[in-house]
């Protein structure tokens, strides 16, 4: 379960982001007043436009970023006084597949895993498990940097899935990808809400947001614009459909 | 944890092309190829300027006691051949247009200068960016200048040695290993100095603000491991990239001297295998140790600053010079290891190994030195860690 209440987020900005922003303002606001909650066991989506807020508070859920003020719970842990444990509920999949070019799948996983501190066993039966789910057996061994993208996505997923994360965040997480290769991570996703898994990703499409989501929240310029249930979004839309409600909430 | 990173980031590294070529293929080769070409170009210059038959012109009287004595010149000496030339300014042309390769000008008046016993003036000409031919007019001139004194001196009836009442007697107390490690003691540091950096750099570069670029910071940064784990995981490849290189580069200079025939002098050689002992070895790397250290407590915060590659790099570059300039002071004569000279970053490691090739190292000043750099290593290392735990620089 992830518990989010009253998130800011303030960035100093350098006289070159000011020029840039055309701003005399010293300080950005990127998160204001945020505050959901994310169930085990759904999918809470967190929809917006582009600069709208979505990443940098995915980067605080996964303690990447430290909050300028609020609070954030992670499985029960106080995410922001005790990042590293929270940490350990966490896994974190973005749309750009970071991953060691050098590297082979098996040696990122075993990586990931033993800065996890997964058990020898237990890493063995997940790498076991996810490997013949993903169907990775054949390109094991082949570098990274040598593997197509949809590759590179299936070793992230496992990446992020050694663990066996309570909380899973996925930053835009078909951002860039084929079809096919974004269709392993909304498959992922489901997998991961039928398991009882807390799960919350970011997106801008309204569509995929519809296909997978049980809760979603509209995120625009750092402030929260809506939220509820999916089935309530839909009963209580103005527009015609749902990418026009998104588009009429935003421009509200 | 910081050994899991420590394994992950090495194992990474040694696959990554460039920084073998900078960390390990370049410092093992530079030396061996650059000696051998060195060694062998200028020995078969010499030798080709010793075995040169040349050709000297010379404006005097032929029937002279000296022309007479330029013809029986020893063998040994190199092939020479006289020409006779009419006019100085003749002789002197002949030089400038490469026709002949030496110019004597005997004064005409010899025999009168002679009786009178006074001094006689020989003029040698020669163009001195051909390499030697001012030791070849020298060694000529000395044969003839030893002949003459000799005969003068018989002729006045002096015994030699009664002419030189105090015969100075030169000693050098200097060991064989002191006078090495004098002259040749400041190329040792200086090489791991320059090496030390740049195999520092890449490693940073790459393990900083190559995994900002890559996007791979940021899932590292998710796992619960703290950034100062993260931190001293990586700076220890980069520290081990830097010593790496550095003990390349001496072990080519070492297998230069050992196996490629450079050093003819055996004295010498058993010099330096009485220098490389594991005890002069271990001191060295405990000096040379800190100074990696802060070279990579200097790099990473600039490679964490980094947008890009290229931007690191452009930065780094030029840090090189700044670096590696003052290990250049263990090339100079008379810079000796005291108490202001052992408190300054980077000389002091020079002038320490210096002093440790000629066994004159003292305790205190080797302590004053290792505690400069442990105090800057450690600072650097606190810079590293504030600047790598800025949200704002980490994350692109």
């Amino acid at each position: 379960m992830i518990k989010v209440s009253h998130l800011r987020k303030e960035f100093e900005l350098s006289r070159q982001q000011q020029k840039e922003l055309n701003t005399s303002d010293k300080i950005a606001l990127a998160v204001n007043d945020v505050s959901f909650e994310c169930q085990a066991g759904k999918v809470y989506s967190l929809l917006g436009p582009n600069g709208a807020g979505k990443t940098t508070t995915l980067r605080m859920l996964s303690t990447i970023l430290t909050p300028s003020s609020g609070e954030i719970e992670i499985a029960g842990i106080d995410a922001v006084k005790y990042p590293q444990e929270a940490r350990k509920k966490i896994g974190f999949l973005t749309g750009s597949t970071g991953l060691y070019a050098r590297l082979t799948p098996i040696e990122i996983i075993d990586y990931f895993a033993a800065l996890y501190q997964v058990p020898n066993k237990e890493r063995d039966e997940r790498k076991k498990y996810l490997f013949h789910l993903l169907n990775m057996e054949d390109f094991l061994q082949k570098r990274i940097g040598k593997l197509s993208t949809g590759m590179k996505q299936k070793v992230s997923i496992c990446r992020t899935m050694i663990h066996n994360p309570e909380v899973v965040i996925f930053d835009e997480p078909t951002s860039g990808l084929d079809v096919i290769t974004a269709e392993n991570i909304i498959k992922l996703i489901r997998d991961c809400k039928d398991q009882g898994k807390t799960v919350i990703f970011s997106s801008h499409i309204m569509s995929e947001v519809d296909l997978l989501c049980d809760d979603l929240a509209i995120i625009h310029k750092g402030s929260l614009k809506y939220q509820g249930s999916m089935t309530d979004f839909r009963q209580h839309m103005e527009a015609t459909n749902l990418t026009e409600e998104f588009i009429r909430i935003v421009q509200r | 944890m910081i050994f899991t990173i420590f394994k992950k980031e090495l194992i990474d590294t040694l696959r990554d092309k460039r920084t073998m070529r900078t960390m390990l293929l370049i410092p093992l080769l530079v030396f061996p190829i650059m000696l051998t070409l060195f060694v062998n170009v200028s020995s078969s210059f010499e030798k080709k300027a010793s075995e040169e038959k040349i050709i000297l012109g010379v404006w005097g009287d032929r029937s002279g006691k000296y022309w007479k004595q330029l013809d029986q010149m020893p063998k040994g000496l190199g092939e020479m051949a006289t020409r006779s030339f009419e006019d100085t300014a003749k002789l002197k042309r002949a030089i400038e247009n490469g026709e002949i390769q030496l110019g004597l000008i005997i004064p005409k008046n010899e025999d009168v200068l002679l009786r009178n016993k006074v001094t006689i003036p020989l003029t040698w000409l020669f163009d001195a960016s051909e390499m030697g031919r001012q030791e070849r007019a020298e060694s000529y001139m000395k044969v003839m200048s030893d002949n003459a004194e000799s005969v003068r001196l018989k002729e006045l009836g002096v015994d030699a040695e009664k002419l030189h009442p105090l015969v100075p007697v030169y000693q050098n107390c200097a060991s064989d290993k002191k006078m090495i490690g004098q002259l040749a003691g400041g190329i040792l540091p200086y090489i791991f100095i320059a090496f030390g950096f740049i195999g520092c750099m890449y490693p940073a570069i790459d393990l900083f603000t190559g995994e900002k670029e890559r996007g791979t910071i940021e899932t590292l940064l998710t796992t619960p491991v703290s950034r100062w784990q993260i931190l001293v995981g990586k700076m220890m490849v980069i520290v081990t990239s830097g010593m790496l290189a550095a003990s390349c580069a001496l072990l080519g200079l070492f297998v230069s001297i050992e196996f490629l025939d450079i050093v003819h002098n055996k004295e010498i050689l058993d010099i330096v295998h009485g220098i490389l002992t594991p005890m002069f070895i271990l001191s060295m790397f405990s000096l040379l140790l800190p100074l990696v250290v802060f070279f990579a407590g200097v790099m990473i915060p600039i490679a964490v600053y980094a947008k890009s590659f290229k931007e690191a790099q452009s930065i780094i570059t030029p840090l090189n010079f700044v670096m590696v300039l003052p290990a250049m002071i263990g090339f100079f004569p008379g810079i000796e290891l005291n108490a202001i000279t052992a408190a300054i970053p980077v000389v002091n490691i020079v002038l320490s190994t210096k002093e440790l090739i000629s066994g004159t190292l003292s305790v205190g000043y080797y302590a004053i030195s290792l505690s400069i750099m442990l105090i800057l290593a450690t600072v650097s290392v606190l810079i590293s860690y504030q600047q790598f735990g800025k949200e704002s620089r980490i994350l692109n």
